[in-house]
């Protein structure tokens, strides 16, 4: 025979309908997206992950000053370190020799000059001439007649081969001396005397140009873009839309870059100066995400493109070649610790090699550090599983709203239970009973809320990473691990917590059960509350009663206020940080010169009335990231830019008594690491070992980037820079009297709010549905909670109403108890949720670079408490209704 | 009738401790045959219930023991007491503890569904006189019809014991004689020992066996050769 329990089931379902459905759309929204964003996610992946083969992607890539020679390439390839000892003392020597050269010949011309004008001289006076004008012109004759063949004669005697011999050989010997004693200084800078072992590589020319995009072709820059030729071996690109240029007039451009500014497939373009037909959209397969530089905080994809030209059109653009390579590892690495194994001693060798070859390192970057191509894979990744646990919280509280709701019918059915027991019923086919309801109603979320995923959310997801990324198109994935985690996970959640606090309410004996004495704690005498007017004392005991209820109302309440506090905080922000931009600068323009001499060994200098030089020298700070997601960020240490300033400076403001040793620091640089005047920081330089102990004198209103500030004068000494050497210019207004040529780049109030545009165009419309989505969700729990103080209480309602009282005193005695248990919660929560958001944006930025600090407005404080509010208010209206119907016989009935 | 069907020795049950500690039960001895209708009463505070529900195993003795048919209670984990009452035990209480969203015909299948050997559900219910109401939900039904349905529900198990507490308790002299009557068919006609706890002297002229409680101790064990049927009953 059937349990006849089971018939309860759907009664019971279609008798509590309203709260059932509120309990099954939220798990069917939140199951959806989770799996909407699994399935998404794997799509997204598979795909990115497929180009790493297909496209051939880089294991890193570096930039010299110059175009290296074969020679140069094969030794970078071997990953062997150079021999600079040898690079030094060949250096030194070919210099020594130079110099002794010099200094021989210079003494032969003397002494053979010297020998034949004594020689003419003596003749001279045997003859009895004394003209010196005369002996004069003797002796001119005579060195035009003699010196050659007397300075070969000279050349030739053994005397001076053996004093040329020597000369040489104590110069060799000095340059040696000189490179021993400094070896160990040498050695330490390069990481000589690290462990090394060779990692050889497959080197690939990946040369690109920067190039000014004028994609509205109104004659105003509208971004940078940077161009690639079509026929590069390596760092593919797959088409999302079009093809590949194949003449000189067609350019093929990033997907996301072209759908961000409005370009579509047959447009034109132009870029410096030069009119092209966008003829494809493509996602480069380094490029996710359109970071310019890898230390940007946030990539640009208004402001930076990167794009592919024909080479014959390439090589016709005029800018600045960047030599770029890249590489491949000939044996790949096995996992990550390996992988930074491997390119720190291919850098190693990197370093020397380039520095034998006569060549310089302007940039190293291997993939695992690649922002623009692990941002946006670390942040589909990221994204899930926040947003899973965030869900799985959420089943969690909806497991506990189920588990009280379903302690309250267990004390309801108390002496049902009781006979039920009496009767034979074990606590197990009981417990099999109460455990149904979750169960069925999860299984119904699940299985609703993963077609749902399977098909409109992962479409949904797919949209949001392919209108935020540069993505190639995603292929479909089936993920089986997907539908374990979205609805395995939530019913475990579920199943365990209500198996928990149904088993713990079912341990009691049938005797309790059915003498209703199911408390498990047991409290002799009453609880003593104050003396207050019998309605306050009334509503003490209705919240003391419902304490479980109202546990976890506070927690839904502080969840949904943390949340909003994130919604609102986010485009605070956000905005903040674009508003502030202008002040966020140290001058209007900030030019960064390739150097301070032009081609022509001229010093760069400029008209302009309100240009002032400084000095500038990256360096870095080292900082331990949270592994909260990998791939966001350099990876390394934070960049540090160390400024020299003028004395007397109008744009940065120093004291002019600064003593040595001591720096200034930007308030920025201060915030994210939370430094101290007086604290002695410790910089670091990125290609090398040499380093730097600064103590923070002070600091400078600067958050526009993590910064050092010193006397210039003192700059050059630290760094050992020459006199007179500078960086680049600050200026009020625009400086048009340097070639662009000299120009490195231009940094302006608009670099800083490019990270605020780009923010803003990629979640500034999901954060304002997020907040709407809190608010709904923090009025359903609220709703789902309220009802069960209600419901529990509808025997004594009922009573009260037999007893005269009006639904109004009623709803007050009900309402109000949790009215102000929601308003003082959500006053807290803002609290909680503001200084908990501080914590997690400071926690996130360690391990990104640069600095943005959290800001909520006052007005989004109050609207956050507000709308949660609101939320309550419309469900308290509900539970004025329900109050309302509940009929005076609940309490006379006797159907228990 | 069968000796000793049930047999009670020596029971012993307090509540509280220290000064505030009571002894319900001061050392309790009787026996009961199978298939007798037996009636243990007393006043308030007698122990009668405590009694009852030590002989259902829903409550423990501090000492004595619940035999029943060799099987002493003390013996048998919470799994086996639970088991035993499952086999063997119908329980009827005053408040009638039905299932509020069951209708009557599934409230008596919640007792059906227990036994290996149970009794014809629709037979019951016609027994019971519920026939008209069975498709009925316990709020649309008289106390004096839910009580039936709790008496169809322990009986439809086809128990060896049917225990009673205060089954009239609360209901009025003419729906009390009819439930009496309906234990009574239950004795007459399905052979189960009835063991009721009542307080009402009146009811004492129907069973075979009257057991009277006073102060935990049984002043009375007398049986009774004259029954009257339920139905003239007066008091």
């Amino acid at each position: 025979m059937r349990n006849p329990l089971i018939r309860r089931i759907p009664k019971e379902l279609a008798s509590e309908w309203h709260k059932y459905l509120v309990i099954v759309l939220f798990m069917v929204g939140m199951i959806g997206v989770i799996s909407g964003m699994y399935v998404g996610r794997e799509s997204m992946v598979s795909s990115i992950e497929a180009g790493k083969t297909e496209l051939n992607l880089e294991d890193g890539c570096f930039e010299l000053s110059h175009r290296a020679s074969p020679e140069l390439l094969e030794k970078i390839s071997s990953g062997e370190k150079a021999d600079l000892k040898q690079y030094f003392i060949d250096k030194g020597m070919e210099e020594a020799d130079k110099e002794v050269s010099g200094a021989i010949e210079k003494e032969l011309n003397a002494k053979v000059t010297k020998t034949i004008e004594d020689g003419v001289r003596a003749q001279c006076e045997a003859m009895g001439v004394t003209d010196e004008e005369m002996i004069q012109s003797y002796i001119d004759s005579a060195l035009d007649e003699n010196f050659d063949s007397a300075l070969e004669e000279v050349r030739k005697s053994n005397e001076f081969k053996e004093a040329a011999d020597k000369a040489y050989e104590e110069a060799h010997d000095a340059v040696v001396e000189a490179v021993d004693e400094d070896w160990d200084d040498i050695a330490e800078e390069y990481g000589l005397n690290d462990d090394f072992y060779p990692v050889t590589v497959t080197v690939y020319e990946h040369f690109y140009r920067n190039e000014s995009e004028d994609n509205n072709n109104d004659g105003v820059e509208d971004a940078t873009v940077r161009i690639f030729k079509s026929d590069s071996a390596i760092d593919l690109a797959s088409f999302v839309e079009g093809r590949a240029p194949d003449n000189r007039n067609e350019i093929a451009i990033d997907g996301n870059h072209a759908k961000t500014v409005g370009v579509k497939l047959g447009d034109k373009i132009n870029v410096s100066g030069k009119e092209y037909e966008v003829v494809g959209l493509l996602s480069y397969v380094n490029y996710l995400t359109m970071h310019e530089s890898n230390t940007d905080l946030m990539f640009d994809a208004f402001g930076f493109n990167v794009a592919m030209l024909t080479p014959e059109a390439f090589n016709e653009l005029s800018s600045r070649l960047h030599y770029n390579y890249s590489f491949l590892y000939n044996v790949k690495p096995d996992g990550k610790a390996a992988q930074a194994d491997y390119s720190g001693n291919f850098l190693k060798a990197l370093i020397t090699q380039s520095l034998a070859g006569d060549n310089e390192i302007k940039d190293y970057l291997p993939i695992h550090l690649n922002q623009a191509r692990n941002f946006a894979p670390s942040d589909i990744k990221g994204d899930s599983a926040g947003t899973s646990i965030f869900c799985y919280i959420l089943i969690a509280v909806i497991a506990f709203i189920f588990a009280i709701t379903i302690s309250n019918t267990i004390d309801k059915e108390a002496s049902v239970i009781g006979t039920l027991r009496a009767s034979g019923y074990s606590k197990g086919e009981l417990i099999v009973h109460y455990m149904s309801m979750p169960v069925i109603v999860t299984l119904a979320g699940a299985v609703i809320g993963n077609a749902l995923g399977y098909t409109v959310f992962r479409e949904a997801a797919v949209k949001i990473y392919f209108n935020t990324y540069s993505l190639p198109l995603p292929k479909v994935v089936w993920s089986p691990s997907a539908l374990v985690k979205t609805t395995i996970i939530p019913l475990i959640l579920m199943f365990f917590i209500n198996l928990f606090v149904i088993v713990k309410k079912l341990q009691l004996s049938p005797l309790k059960f059915l003498r209703h004495d199911l408390k498990r704690s047991k409290r002799s005498k009453a609880r003593r509350i104050p003396a207050w007017s019998f309605l306050g004392r009334f509503r003490l005991r209705v919240l003391f009663q419902n304490m479980p209820n109202y546990a976890v109302l506070i927690f839904g309440v502080i969840l949904s206020e943390v949340m909003l506090c994130f919604g609102f905080g986010i485009v605070d922000s956000l905005n903040n940080y674009g508003d502030r931009a202008p002040d966020m600068v140290l001058a209007k323009y900030q030019y960064m010169l390739m150097g301070y001499k032009d081609e022509d060994g001229n010093i760069i200098v400029t008209d302009e009335e309100s240009a002032e030089r400084f000095n500038c020298i990256n360096l870095m700070y080292p900082k331990e990231t949270l592994s909260l997601r990998e791939g966001m960020g350099s990876g390394g240490d934070e960049g540090i830019t160390v400024y020299g300033i003028s004395d007397g400076s109008s744009y940065v403001d120093l004291a002019s008594d600064i003593p040595e040793g001591h720096v200034y620091i930007s308030s920025a640089f201060r915030d994210k690491f939370y430094i101290g005047s007086g604290d002695v920081i410790t910089l670091h330089e990125e290609f090398g070992n040499k380093s730097y102990d600064f103590t923070v004198e002070g600091f400078v209103d600067y958050e526009g980037g993590l910064a050092v500030f010193m006397n210039n004068e003192r700059f050059i000494k630290t760094f050992e820079k020459k006199d007179g050497e500078f960086s680049g210019y600050f200026s009020r207004n625009e400086i048009t009297d340097i070639d662009e040529q000299n120009i490195a780049t231009v940094i302006t109030a608009e670099d800083i709010s490019k990270v605020t545009t780009q923010l803003m165009h990629s979640i500034g419309e999901f954060m304002n549905i997020f907040k709407y989505a809190m608010i709904v969700l923090a009025a359903a729990l609220i709703y789902l909670l309220a009802r069960i103080i209600i419901e529990r209480n509808e025997h004594s309602i009922s009573m009260v109403k037999i007893l005269g009282f009006k639904n109004g005193e009623i709803a007050s005695l009900y309402i109000i108890p949790t009215a102000i248990v929601v308003i003082l919660c959500t006053v807290l929560s803002l609290g909680i949720g503001y200084f908990l958001m501080i914590w997690i944006f400071h926690a996130f930025l360690m391990q990104m670079d640069g600095y943005f600090a959290f800001y909520m407005s006052p007005l989004s404080m109050v609207l956050s408490v507000l709308y949660l509010l609101l939320g309550y208010a419309f469900v308290s209206v509900i539970d004025f209704i329900r109050i309302k119907k509940i009929p005076m016989d609940v309490a006379l009935k006797n159907v228990d | 009738m069968e000796e000793n069907f049930l047999e009670i020795r020596d029971l012993k049950k307090s509540f509280g401790t220290g000064e505030a500690k009571q002894d319900v039960l001061r050392g309790m001895n009787f026996t009961v045959k199978k298939g007798e209708f037996c009636v243990l009463l007393g006043p308030s505070g007698s122990g009668k219930s405590t009694l009852l529900n030590i002989i259902g195993g829903i409550d423990t003795p501090d000492s004595g023991f619940v035999s029943i048919n060799g099987d002493k209670l003390e013996d048998m984990d919470e799994k086996q007491l639970t088991i035993y009452r499952r086999k063997h035990l119908g329980y009827v209480f005053q408040m009638y503890n039905l299932i509020p969203n069951l209708n009557v015909k599934e409230n008596i299948e919640v007792g059906a569904y227990l036994s290996d050997d149970p009794l014809d559900v629709e037979e019951v219910i016609t027994t019971l006189g519920l026939q008209d109401h069975k498709y009925k939900y316990p709020n649309q039904l008289s106390g004096g019809q839910q009580q039936r349905v709790s008496i169809g529900r322990a009986v439809v198990k086809n128990p060896d014991i049917l225990m009673c507490d205060e089954p009239t308790g609360a209901l009025d002299y003419k729906t009390s004689k009819e439930i009496l009557s309906l234990i009574e068919d239950c004795n007459s006609k399905y052979g189960s020992t009835i063991i009721m706890v009542t307080h009402n002297e009146a009811i004492k002229y129907m069973a075979d066996h009257v057991i009277k409680l006073r102060d935990g101790v049984v002043r009375h064990n007398d049986i009774n050769d004259k029954k009257i049927p339920a139905s003239e009953l007066e008091w």
